[in-house]
């Protein structure tokens, strides 16, 4: 992987023009703080340890909802997109729950599971279900009909049809969807931390926010942002090792 | 095993006619691309087990008739309809300002191959930022006000759009630019005639992945910081514990998240009539 330098010379010329701006005193603000300061905020939160906790509350919750989903979603995926009566009886019903914008039930979820861990598990398994799901149905009926007529003549069984020709054509479709949802975990842990679970980067967050404290609020925006591009970076890497070329067009130099 | 026998020789023998039994026939594969309407019975069904199985006053899982109520009720205290047309109005303008906004900046970005590779990182980075870590900055900067809420909207729907059209006019295939070159066309009419009507099933397509996380981002912003509207709705409906009302507004807010997603798909249909193939 070829190393981006003129992508990493803009970010350091960014922080640059923005600590010299700041500290020149042409641009001044009481909510915006000097790339010094965040970068401080970010040394002292890892030393008194708050930092590595909160991320590890939010990052151990988001992967756990994410393959939660993931399993979930692949397995009523294959069910409704392998059997056209499943799909005709499910999928309009199915469609419809992803339609519904999976934020309005977080406040419905701290009211039937309270401040809870669970609260933000389920949140997170619920919305970043239908992605996958979706995407599995859809790539599991990609499969040619020349490849059925082909699985039929081989005599092939159904378990054989459905490792050999069904999982590689429905593969990148779920990739995509897998991709979606690890974002959107992430996103929806931050949401339940922020309104229900009081823990985690979300609540850490907040209370920047309240005792006024921008520094520690960047850090923490900075760090999670981060954080995000490297699930991503991890997940395509991950997948380039399972399926080489699923993801080909996706590969950026970082 | 007779017939593909037949096929091995050289010089095959016209085929003899296949068992009657052997021959299927193939519905249409557009018919399939729809789903049907009769998928919705599970819904419905749930819906209606629901409403027969609760008994009561159930504090958490209140009859659907009892969501309607709750609509009524706050229908009648006059708080339901400016907070539906707060959110739809931050909802339509974050998506305006998310189309041009990105629509003009994927094309100045995927122009130059400098910009695009110096940018990317940067790109990249803010694509993956969570809209909620953005919410506290936004509202320690703009305050508690509906242009905080388009502006987390728009921070977070602008990224679909932008990276589509990037990618599309990245990928452009330079004859498009040349012939409009050699007629030589003004710098505006190549934006207005050649460029744009190329890029209108991009853009469309970031839009149909924006719109929903703008939906999602005006409730979450509605939701965390109570500006008014229907995520502000939601949210106090959970901290009076009044279930019923909870459920009705996410009901509207589900029948506002399908009509958009219809809208956009009309829309779209109708911008890229001329495509024979309907893609």
């Amino acid at each position: 992987m070829p190393f981006n330098v003129s992508g990493i010379l803009f970010l350091i010329a960014l922080l640059g023009v923005w600590q010299l701006a700041m500290s020149a005193g042409i641009f001044t603000s009481t909510f915006l703080p000097e790339p010094r300061e965040i970068g401080s905020s970010i040394v002292d939160l890892t030393e008194s340890g708050e930092m590595t906790s909160n991320l590890w509350h939010t990052v151990y919750v988001t992967l756990i909802g994410w393959a939660l989903a993931g399993l979930i979603g692949l397995a009523i995926g294959l069910l409704v997109g392998l059997s056209l009566e499943a799909w005709r009886y499910s999928m309009a019903s199915l469609e419809f729950f992803r339609a519904l914008p999976g934020i309005a039930f977080v406040p419905v979820a701290v009211l039937l599971f309270g401040f809870s861990v669970k609260m933000e598990l389920i949140v997170v398994t619920y919305v970043s279900v239908w992605p996958v799901l979706v995407n599995a149905v859809h790539g599991v009926r990609q499969v040619t009909p020349l490849h059925n007529d082909v699985a039929r003549m081989m005599g092939m069984g159904r378990l054989a049809r459905i490792r050999r020709f069904v999982i590689p054509t429905m593969a990148p479709f779920v990739a995509v969807g897998l991709q979606i949802s690890l974002a959107l975990s992430l996103a929806l842990a931050l949401v339940a931390e922020m309104v229900g679970n009081p823990t985690g980067v979300g609540q850490a967050l907040i209370v920047a926010q309240n005792t006024l404290h921008p520094e520690e609020m960047f850090a923490y925006v900075v760090v999670i942002g981060l954080v995000g591009v490297l699930l991503n970076w991890g997940f395509l890497k991950l997948l380039d090792h399972g399926f080489p070329g699923t993801m080909a067009s996706e590969r950026q130099p970082l | 095993m007779s017939s593909s026998a037949s096929q091995q020789s050289p010089t095959p023998s016209p085929p003899a006619p296949l068992p009657l039994r052997a021959i299927r026939f193939r519905r249409p594969r557009r018919s399939l691309a729809i789903p049907p309407l009769r998928g919705l019975l599970p819904l419905i069904l749930l819906l209606v087990v629901w409403q027969l199985l609760s008994h009561g006053q159930s504090a958490y899982y209140p009859r659907p008739s009892l969501w309607w109520e709750g609509i009524e009720r706050e229908w009648q205290s006059g708080e339901l309809k400016p907070a539906i047309e707060a959110t739809l109005q931050s909802l339509v303008l974050a998506l305006a300002i998310s189309t041009v906004l990105g629509s003009l900046l994927g094309i100045l970005i995927g122009r130059s191959r400098p910009a695009d590779r110096a940018l990317g990182p940067f790109l990249e980075f803010c694509r993956f930022l969570p809209a909620a870590a953005v919410v506290p900055i936004a509202v320690l900067a703009v305050g508690y006000t509906e242009r905080m809420k388009v502006f987390v909207v728009v921070f977070a729907a602008i990224w679909p759009i932008l990276l589509q059209v990037r990618s599309t006019v990245r990928n452009q295939s330079p004859l498009l630019l040349d012939v409009a070159r050699s007629l030589h066309l003004s710098r505006l009419r190549i934006l207005w005639q050649v460029m744009l009507p190329s890029l209108v099933p991009s853009i469309m397509l970031g839009l149909r992945v924006a719109a929903p996380i703008a939906l999602v981002v005006v409730l979450l912003v509605e939701i965390v910081t109570q500006v008014p509207g229907l995520g502000s709705l939601i949210s106090t409906a959970q901290r009076t514990f009044d279930a019923a009302t909870a459920y009705g507004m996410l009901a509207i807010v589900g029948v506002i998240g399908i009509a958009l997603n219809a809208l956009l798909a009309a829309l779209e249909g109708w911008l890229l009539r001329y495509r024979p193939d309907g893609s």
